[in-house]
């Protein structure tokens, strides 16, 4: 009985590079053609794909729901952001490795009482995180530079990239281009990451322990072990999308990252489609159009943009997007494919059943 | 050699003496059964042997793993695997990835491994596959393997269960009803199934089924209100008077 025939397709180390690795190769190919604000926006977008990945893994793979990741945001830049601001010279990727160990340690303190929480109460507990992290960056101001920030200009377009694509020793457009293209092979990086760990045992350990504790505790699962280690390497992410947004923006302050901005990365996780990585792909797309798309509203609307009702623009879209989503597509806009495809599969075994009939009466 | 070992263990839920000094012993290779009425401790004794619930007083013994009381998920690494009565498998994951699940306790499992994604994680998790595909063409359930849990038969499921511990290659498995809901044709199944791994490994299983049982094990423990009131070889149990007066209601 060929059994394993009905698995010819295994997904593999390899076909997770090249799926990867083609889709960051797309999105650097866009980067070439696209006009430098367009450009800033994707490097956000990107930065913010690799903080909702991460909270996706939380919440969709191990069952846990945080409203703290802006928090382990916070961490990652400013771990990021003092040490970039005292030394110039360091490579980016340090830098960033740097955050995402801050940010999986920030994890690792939250995650050792939180593992004991279930629903509402992890949610207020990880929300008490996020509430403390802004006024101890307000606060410490030695450290942190208070309510100014820290300011640093840590991505340097190399001459040699920017004589390549624009002829020139730097211009706005090469540097639009550099940082999108910099948070585009970052987030290509964490995205390959993520993959093997969906499709690794602690993958599976993390989903066991989602669907049904006590069953798995009798595949020896250490609950508070798995639950743990989701916090940690969700919290990692969201460093490494902090520092990375931060050094976008060239500061980091404590008003980047406020709580409501939690809630905005729940929402473009539902959004997008939990617990995948092209959700969180989709997730950090409509980030990076959010702008626009509120620009867009404020005009149409006639709302100025400076008023309050405008300044709070973004949040009432995403809150409409989000009614939206729950209602209509409750498993986000990955979701609505899934129909579309067996749809597909039903309409080419109908036409390959037609074609071996036709086959065997010609 | 001896794989499980109850010495003197009570469990006590407030005023309910649920197990009261209960002892028994699971030897190398053998399948035991543990029956009694509705009430009886069963499923306590259970939820002892496999560390869920800490007994009162008394021990519960692996002497191959050395003394000392383990966690659920230690248990599980050390080769005690167990069903569940619900069957409790993972509604939102394939028939495979739940006999996959089986194999969690199995050493080598790194996150960091699996991170940077080194190619022995995916041979690793291959292998994996093809053993849970072919413990399940084993049971004959694999074309059930891309489907969820949600909507397959019954019986199936309870297949899927026991393919699930056995993918820890355990030392001891403890089934607790297996029999429950199973037509004839599947009960005959399952028995074979059963005797089948005596070969390698002890069976400790709980069973409301008498018919089932008294074919298929090599000790019979009776439980009644928490006590063990007989134990021995089906062929003696049976003639018991104890044992006909605790499911009977004969009481002299």
């Amino acid at each position: 009985m060929n059994w394993w025939r009905a698995f010819p397709r295994q997904e593999t180390t390899n076909s997770r590079v090249v799926g990867v690795a083609i889709l960051t190769l797309i999105a650097l190919l866009v980067t070439i053609v696209l006009p430098p604000v367009a450009n800033s926006e994707l490097a956000g977008g990107a930065a913010i794909a690799i903080v909702v990945l991460g909270l996706s893994w939380l919440t969709g793979w191990s069952g846990q729901i945080s409203l703290g990741n802006s928090g382990f945001m916070a961490v990652g830049a400013y771990a990021a952001g003092i040490w970039a601001h005292h030394h110039m010279t360091t490579p980016v990727i340090f830098t960033l490795a740097l955050a995402l160990v801050a940010g999986g340690l920030s994890g690792l303190v939250v995650a050792i009482p939180s593992t004991r929480l279930r629903g509402p109460y992890l949610a207020g507990m990880t929300l008490a995180f996020s509430a403390a992290v802004t006024p101890l960056a307000q606060n410490f101001t030695s450290v942190t530079g208070g309510e100014g920030g820290i300011f640093l200009n840590a991505l340097v377009t190399p001459s040699w990239f920017a004589h390549f694509f624009h002829g020139q020793n730097a211009s706005i457009n090469a540097n639009a281009q550099w940082t999108a293209d910099l948070s585009v092979v970052v987030a290509g990086i964490m995205f390959f990451f993520m993959a093997n760990l969906f499709h690794s045992r602690t993958g599976r350990a993390m989903r066991l322990v989602r669907d049904n504790d006590v069953a798995a505790e009798l595949m020896g699962v250490n609950l508070s072990r798995t639950r743990t280690v989701a916090f940690v390497v969700s919290a990692a992410y969201a460093g490494v999308g902090g520092a990375l947004y931060s050094l976008l923006q060239e500061s980091v302050r404590p008003e980047t990252f406020p709580l409501t901005l939690s809630i905005t990365l729940l929402t473009l996780m539902v959004l997008g489609g939990m617990g995948t990585l092209s959700g969180a792909v989709i997730g950090g797309i409509i980030y990076s159009f959010s702008a626009n798309l509120v620009a867009h509203v404020n005009s149409l609307t006639g709302v100025n943009p400076t008023s309050n009702l405008g300044a709070n623009m973004q949040g009432i879209i995403f809150g409409v997007l989000l009614i939206l989503a729950m209602l209509f597509a409750s498993r986000g806009i990955v979701g609505l494919v899934t129909p579309l495809r067996s749809l597909w599969r039903v309409v080419m075994s109908r036409r390959r059943r037609l074609r071996d009939t036709l086959g065997t009466t010609q | 050699m001896v794989t499980l070992a109850f010495n003197n263990v009570s469990v006590r839920f407030g005023g309910l003496l649920a197990l009261s000094d209960v002892s028994f012993e699971v030897p190398e290779k053998q399948i035991v059964g543990l029956i009694g009425p509705n009430g009886a401790g069963k499923t306590t004794a259970f939820n002892v042997a496999c560390g869920f619930q800490k007994p009162t007083s008394g021990t519960v013994d692996f002497p191959e793993l050395g003394r000392g009381r383990l966690k659920p998920s230690q248990l599980a690494r050390a080769g005690v695997a167990r069903t569940l009565q619900g069957v409790g498998l993972f509604s939102h994951l394939s028939v495979l990835e739940n006999v996959m699940a089986g194999a969690q306790s199995r050493p080598g499992g790194s996150a960091w491994r699996a991170l940077v994604g080194l190619p022995s994680v995916a041979r690793q998790e291959r292998h994996l596959r093809e053993e849970a595909l072919s413990q399940m063409d084993r049971l004959g359930i694999v074309e059930f393997a891309r489907s969820l849990p949600g909507g397959i038969p019954y019986g199936v499921a309870k297949k899927v269960s026991i393919a699930r511990a056995l993918m820890s290659q355990p030392r001891l498995l403890m089934l607790d009803e297996p029999a429950s809901g199973l037509d004839e044709a599947e009960l005959e199944v399952f028995e074979e199934l059963i005797v089948g791994l005596r070969a390698s490994m002890s069976v400790l299983l709980v069973e409301h089924n008498m018919d089932f049982v008294m074919q298929l094990v090599d000790q019979l423990v009776v439980l009644n209100f928490g006590r063990v009131i007989a134990q021995g070889s089906p062929r003696d149990i049976s003639t018991n008077a104890d044992v006909l007066a605790a499911y009977l209601g004969i009481d002299e």
